[in-house]
């Protein structure tokens, strides 16, 4: 019994490994690349539209650390523990750089005072408490909204000023942001069936200073397999170096 | 009449009591020519970080050469530059003494550009009307009416206006446009202060501006010091500037409240008012002229 059992387990074993194999490739076929579904999330997040906040309640800094001490708001009420930065408010205005991933949970754990950054609440007391930065900095120079910051410059003030003082985190573009590289697609003028030099060629042409920081690289120096490699010290040197090939 | 030495002088005196009656009627007439409700641009110097976007932005947008270093390039903040034919707008950096707790010294950048006078010097210097001041604020160059002259780089306050002198042919006039196209079209921005990755530069109404930079003042009185460069100077600017250093510190110039063009326009004005004092000079001139043939005369028959 237990044998046929196995066996009969084995069977359904290798059927529904087959289906999910099945199943496996039939999705990569149709879908290009995975993606991670909480960066997905975050991307969706980024998107969704948001009412402008125009009231906000007049207190100090101080008052409102106290006051959400009072509410017993915690790092444990985080909703998200990462945000994408990729507000489509900036993007109408400006698009130079990528998206900026932003570890909410990181960040709220060396805070540890959420008044830090949410640093003022809307005067509705309907409204919640805590909410996200676009909710309050949008468009820049708003006039419903003068003496307020863009969304832009928002998170650079806020951001940037804090690195400094802590000392920590990033302070240049790219140290948060991604670079945007534009599509190579459109860029990129090349005959049919191109020889390989005629490709190489190609990228010098604007990739100009690339080209010669390689020529001082070890892929391009490399003279074959070390000396000092067990087996191979007395190999034919096959390498850049030495019987180049390709080297245009 | 017979002109003596006596009739000259009451002539002369008449003639001199009524260049000051029309000078001083004309003096009180001088006007402001400046817009009511202009746009401006407040330039908040604690905020700046220096990053040089305002200069690539405002490269791009006005389809400037591409410069001869990239704008990444941070070296080039260790010369002091101007604006010039070819970048409208600089940013400059300062050493004033300004430390953080470690006392590392702390940078303040200056971006310099047209300040868009309300009552340009430019305008009143330029012979031909290329240049005007426009209702939005801005101070436009119009390159078909341009005749070379370059009286507006000379009097510019500000020694902003620049010349494409490697240019034999057909050599402009160059300078900030304010972005004229894009502030008057509805929501429109400046490039730079489009670019501006911390607002360092506030678009807006200058009225509207000036109430901003009192309300950040009062906000944080330890961090500006009480002067809005360009709320009085010459007049008043279109572009504003809040610092949180002294702003003698950062090259910019003691300059007098009245415009520029207020004493040169009354003296012309009231010279020419009513083209009196050609009249006057011929005048005394036929005298004289009429004194000396009479003279001529006399000394003929004796």
């Amino acid at each position: 019994m237990i044998r046929l059992l196995n066996r009969q387990g084995v069977s359904v074993f290798a059927v529904v490994s087959a289906m999910l194999f099945c199943c496996n490739s039939t999705q990569a076929s149709s879908t290009s690349e995975w993606t991670a579904p909480d960066q997905e999330a975050a991307k969706e997040f980024a998107a969704l539209p948001v009412e402008l906040i125009v009231n906000i309640k007049d207190e100090s800094p101080y008052e409102r650390s106290l006051r959400l001490l009072d509410q017993g708001l915690s790092i444990k009420d985080m909703p998200s523990h990462y945000f994408l930065l990729d507000s489509p408010i900036i993007k109408k205005q400006e698009d130079r750089y990528g998206p900026v991933r932003f570890m909410h949970a990181k960040h709220a754990r060396l805070v540890r005072d959420c008044a830090v950054c949410h640093h003022y609440r809307p005067e509705d007391p309907a409204v919640k408490e805590i909410n996200r930065c676009s909710a309050c900095h949008q468009d820049a120079f708003d006039p419903r909204v003068v003496d307020r910051t863009g969304l832009k410059a928002a998170y650079h003030l806020q951001c940037m000023e804090c690195h400094r003082e802590m000392a920590k985190g990033p302070l240049s573009c790219t140290g948060c942001h991604d670079k945007k590289i534009p599509d190579h697609v459109k860029l990129i003028k090349l005959v049919d069936k191109p020889e390989p030099s005629q490709v190489t060629e190609e990228c010098l042409r604007c990739h100009e200073n690339q080209g010669r920081d390689m020529l001082k690289t070890a892929h391009w120096l490399w003279r074959g397999p070390s000396t000092h490699t067990v087996g191979r010290s007395k190999e034919i040197e096959i390498g850049k170096g030495t019987i180049a090939f390709n080297n245009y | 009449m017979k002109l003596n030495r006596r009739n000259f002088f009451k002539l002369a005196g008449v003639a001199g009591a009524g260049a000051l009656a029309t000078g001083a009627k004309t003096a009180e007439a001088w006007e402001s020519k400046a817009p009511k409700d202009p746009f401006g641009c407040l330039v908040d110097l604690s905020r700046c970080v220096g990053c040089r976007k305002c200069e690539q932005g405002c490269n791009e947008v006005n389809k400037l050469l591409p410069p001869e270093r990239p704008f990444v390039d941070m070296l080039l903040l260790n010369e002091k530059r101007r604006p010039d034919a070819n970048s409208y707008t600089v940013v400059n950096r300062y050493f004033t003494g300004k430390s953080d707790e470690q006392d590392h010294l702390l940078p303040t950048y200056v971006k310099i550009q047209c300040m868009h006078c309300q009552d340009p010097a430019c305008v009143s210097a330029c012979l031909v009307g290329a240049l005007t001041k426009k209702e939005s604020g801005a101070v436009h160059y119009d390159v078909s009416k341009c005749i070379g002259c370059r009286y507006c780089m000379v009097a510019c306050p500000f020694e902003i206006p620049a010349y494409e002198y490697f240019d034999p042919l057909t050599p402009r006039v160059r300078k900030c446009t304010f972005c004229f196209e894009r502030i008057e079209k509805e929501g429109g921005v400046p490039a730079c202060a489009a670019i501006c990755p911390v607002e360092a530069i506030t678009f807006g109404k200058r009225s509207s501006l000036l109430d901003q930079a009192r309300t950040r003042m009062k906000k944080d009185p330890a961090r500006y010091i009480d002067h809005i460069y360009g709320e009085h100077e010459v007049g008043g600017t279109s572009w504003l500037y809040l610092s949180d250093v002294e702003f003698n510190k950062v090259d910019f110039q003691d300059l007098p409240s009245e415009p520029i063009p207020k004493l040169p326009e009354t003296i012309q004005h009231s010279l020419f008012s009513y083209l009196w004092s050609p009249i006057a000079l011929f005048g005394v001139l036929s005298v004289v002229m009429a004194n000396a043939k009479s003279k001529k005369n006399k000394e003929d028959e004796s």
